[in-house]
């Protein structure tokens, strides 16, 4: 299988410190893949590497099969975390303007652009001047502008931030199109639950290296149906005294359990059911979230 | 590659001249430009000054010689003699005389000083008893900074106690008016196209094209500073590196904005020929010295202004790569701008003597080059292989620092945060 994006063992050091030590990476083609880590864990550096912004001191980035170059980096869309519109341009200008830097002629531009915009809700919009939109608008403009070349691989880093519920479904939505499209995205968010909703890969990067790999099913079977998940009324602050219970995600009415080996969760719901009205009960593998968290936390090595 | 650079020049140009400060300095800039040739020109040939006064005589025999200087003084005899080579536009003033009114010596003064409180008199003078002795005068006027009308009063007095005295040595005055007829010098201008009568003018309007490079490179380049922090904290920068390399990004905007400032002075200059060429026409501008423009300096005009505003904006580029704000680009912006304002402090001793050794290598240092090479350009044409040797020099300086600011350039505009100091912006440049 080709991949769309693969790098190997890439290597970026500044001044005093490794940002990235050695990754290797591979996005398979038509996947969603989920690049993970906690804030300084390499991700951006990573990227970059891959967009050719910054050089990696060792290392080899491929794009689909090949060695990447400018025609083939031409075949991807980025949107940064760190983003921005030229605030006094006109919205379609831009656009035209970020598509011809990839190569593509304003006109085909211009047609392309009017299903997109409508799609987000910003047809009519094209017209005003960047700063007089709002910055979830123009956070969609940036998303478009990162389509608008039709690329074969999104990169896009934290999609969703700086999103309204209603904008969240809306990109969310636009983002499953083009993975059906056949599009390979690869999304970087401390978003866990979009992640583990979207994502059939995931990496998770710490301290610039690489702590997990491979498909989210797998991942999270390979940590078993240790978990409980509890919705309940009254005072739960009890439930990590029960025995068997390793740690305890506490929400205030609804609780993360996590069991400690060849613990009951049936015990568990009798001796929580004694003290608290349980509305919900669920016996689950863990959520990402908690997996990442337990790696990030790691003692250090 | 080069498609990026024009899709990157295309859009900064549009944006540039898009911009109301464009337009409305390509429209302001020749009025003014017009204004400050013009005006002092009409004010001087049209504003020729009447003044009112009165002579009052201690001495006793005086008056009547005075008056009649004064009379004859900016006459319009004494001129048409003389339109030819001397300037027009040296306005002069025309003295209407009126006698001293009152029996004695106080009354006339008296009679005069409330003249002049009214306002009905100008200015009065009093000749001393003893003004053939001891030369001395006075002149009364509200104000006394009207300097060419007391040089034509204090010429008139001189030229009456003067003869007054000649003749009392027993000497004809008309015969020493003769031998001491004053010189009329012309200043002649030589050149290829044969030997031209050079008044200022013509010359005022090369110190303006120097001056349009100095400005344009300092304001354009500016721009480009501007640009890059602007970038830089829209966080658009980021976007654009990944479509494009840094370098191609440097290198567009370059261009961009050089046209954009290129464009702009081009209008002014059409702007400035048409006034020139229409002036024949014009009736109001008639009598009117106005330059005449050499169209060496004019077609060396965009060549030299592109060379000053490359070599500089690029420095400001870097500059801007590497802050984030206007305020902090402060500080690393006057080492940038030394070179290009010692050229401006050398500009008089390159004026003075333009074909010395001095003048020569000061105008094939690459940084001073834009200004002084023009300047000896406009005050006396250099051989061709200097001005060729001064371009190829440039470019080739222009080619390096391009090359320094495109490395601080890739660092800096992905750098957020403190602001490098000079060994760091020295690393950037060796690893960048």
């Amino acid at each position: 299988m080709t991949h769309a994006l693969q790098l190997k063992n890439v290597r970026k050091a500044y001044q005093g410190h490794v940002a990235v030590k050695g990754l290797d990476l591979e996005v398979p083609k038509g996947s969603v893949f989920g690049l993970l880590g906690p804030n300084g864990a390499g991700k951006t550096t990573s990227i970059r590497m891959a967009m050719d912004i910054i050089g990696p001191d060792t290392g080899e980035v491929l794009i689909l099969g090949q060695k990447a170059d400018k025609p083939l980096r031409d075949r991807i869309g980025y949107m940064p975390e760190e983003r921005g519109l030229y605030q006094k341009m006109i919205v379609e200008e831009l656009l035209v303007f970020m598509a011809e830097l990839k190569g593509v002629n304003p006109a085909e531009s211009r047609k392309r652009m009017l299903p997109w915009l409508e799609k987000l809700g910003l047809s009519g919009w094209q017209k005003k001047k960047a700063n007089e939109l709002s910055k979830g608008m123009q956070q969609k403009v940036q998303f478009i502008q990162t389509l608008l070349h039709d690329p074969d691989i999104l990169i896009l880093d934290e999609p969703m931030s700086g999103l309204d519920p209603v904008g969240t479904n809306v990109m969310r939505d636009a983002m499953i199109e083009l993975s059906r499209a056949g599009k390979t995205l690869i999304v970087s968010s401390h978003q866990m639950a979009t992640v583990e909703q979207m994502c059939d890969r995931v990496v998770l990067i710490n301290k610039g290296e690489k702590v997990l790999d491979g498909r989210v099913t797998d991942i999270k079977a390979s940590y078993g149906k240790n978990t409980v998940n509890l919705a309940f009324e009254g005072d739960g602050s009890f439930l990590r005294t029960v025995p068997g219970v390793a740690s305890v995600n506490d929400h205030g009415r609804y609780a993360e359990l996590k069991l400690g080996p060849g613990a009951d969760p049936q015990a568990i719901l009798r001796a929580a059911s004694e003290k608290l009205r349980i509305t919900k009960f669920e016996v689950v593998e863990p959520s990402l979230h908690d997996i990442f968290i337990e790696r990030v936390t790691e003692v250090p090595a | 590659m080069s498609r990026d650079i024009l899709v990157i020049a295309k859009r900064e140009f549009i944006e540039r001249v898009r911009t109301k400060a464009f337009v409305i300095g390509t429209i302001i800039g020749p009025i003014f430009m017009a204004g400050i040739m013009i005006v002092p020109a009409f004010m001087a040939s049209r504003l020729a000054k009447s003044v009112t006064i009165t002579v009052i005589d201690a001495e006793g025999s005086l008056r009547s010689l005075v008056e009649e200087s004064l009379a004859s003084t900016g006459a319009p005899a004494e001129e048409a003699a003389s339109s030819e080579a001397r300037p027009r536009n040296q306005g002069s003033t025309q003295f209407s005389v009126k006698p001293p009114v009152g029996a004695d010596l106080p009354a006339q003064r008296e009679a005069a000083k409330q003249a002049v409180l009214k306002g009905t008199l100008d200015v009065y003078v009093v000749l001393p008893p003893d003004v053939l002795t001891e030369s001395k005068a006075e002149y009364y006027a509200k104000s006394v900074t009207d300097f060419e009308g007391i040089r034509a009063v204090d010429r008139a007095i001189e030229k009456a106690v003067f003869g007054k005295r000649i003749s009392a040595a027993g000497i004809d005055p008309a015969h020493v008016a003769a031998l001491t007829k004053p010189l009329d010098l012309k200043r002649l201008r030589v050149s290829d196209k044969g030997e031209q009568e050079d008044r200022g003018v013509s010359f005022f309007l090369s110190l303006i094209l120097v001056m349009m490079i100095y400005m344009g490179t300092l304001m354009w380049g500016q721009v480009v500073m501007t640009g890059v922090i602007e970038e830089k904290s829209n966080r658009v920068v980021e976007v654009i590196v990944s479509s494009t390399t840094p370098r191609n990004l440097l290198f567009g905007k370059l261009v961009g904005v050089g046209g954009a400032g290129l464009l702009q002075f081009g209008i002014w200059i059409l702007a400035l020929v048409g006034v020139s060429a229409a002036s024949g026409s014009m009736a109001f501008l008639s009598g009117i010295d106005l330059p005449e423009i050499n169209p060496v300096l004019i077609a060396a005009f965009p060549i030299f202004f592109l060379l000053g505003f490359f070599l500089y904006a690029s420095l400001y580029a870097a500059i801007g790569a590497a802050v984030n704000t206007i305020q902090e680009a402060q500080n690393f912006i006057f080492p940038v701008m030394l070179p290009i304002i010692m050229a401006m402090v050398c500009w008089p001793v390159v004026m003075r003597a333009p074909a010395s050794n001095i003048s020569v290598v000061l105008s094939l240092i690459p940084f001073m080059t834009p200004i002084l090479m023009f300047l000896r350009m406009s005050v006396l044409m250099p051989p061709v292989w200097q001005i060729a040797l001064s371009v190829v020099l440039t470019s080739l300086t222009i080619a390096m620092v391009i090359w320094v600011a495109a490395r601080i350039y890739r660092v800096g505009i992905l750098m957020y945060g403190k602001p490098p100091n000079f060994p760091e912006m020295v690393r950037w440049v060796r690893h960048g």
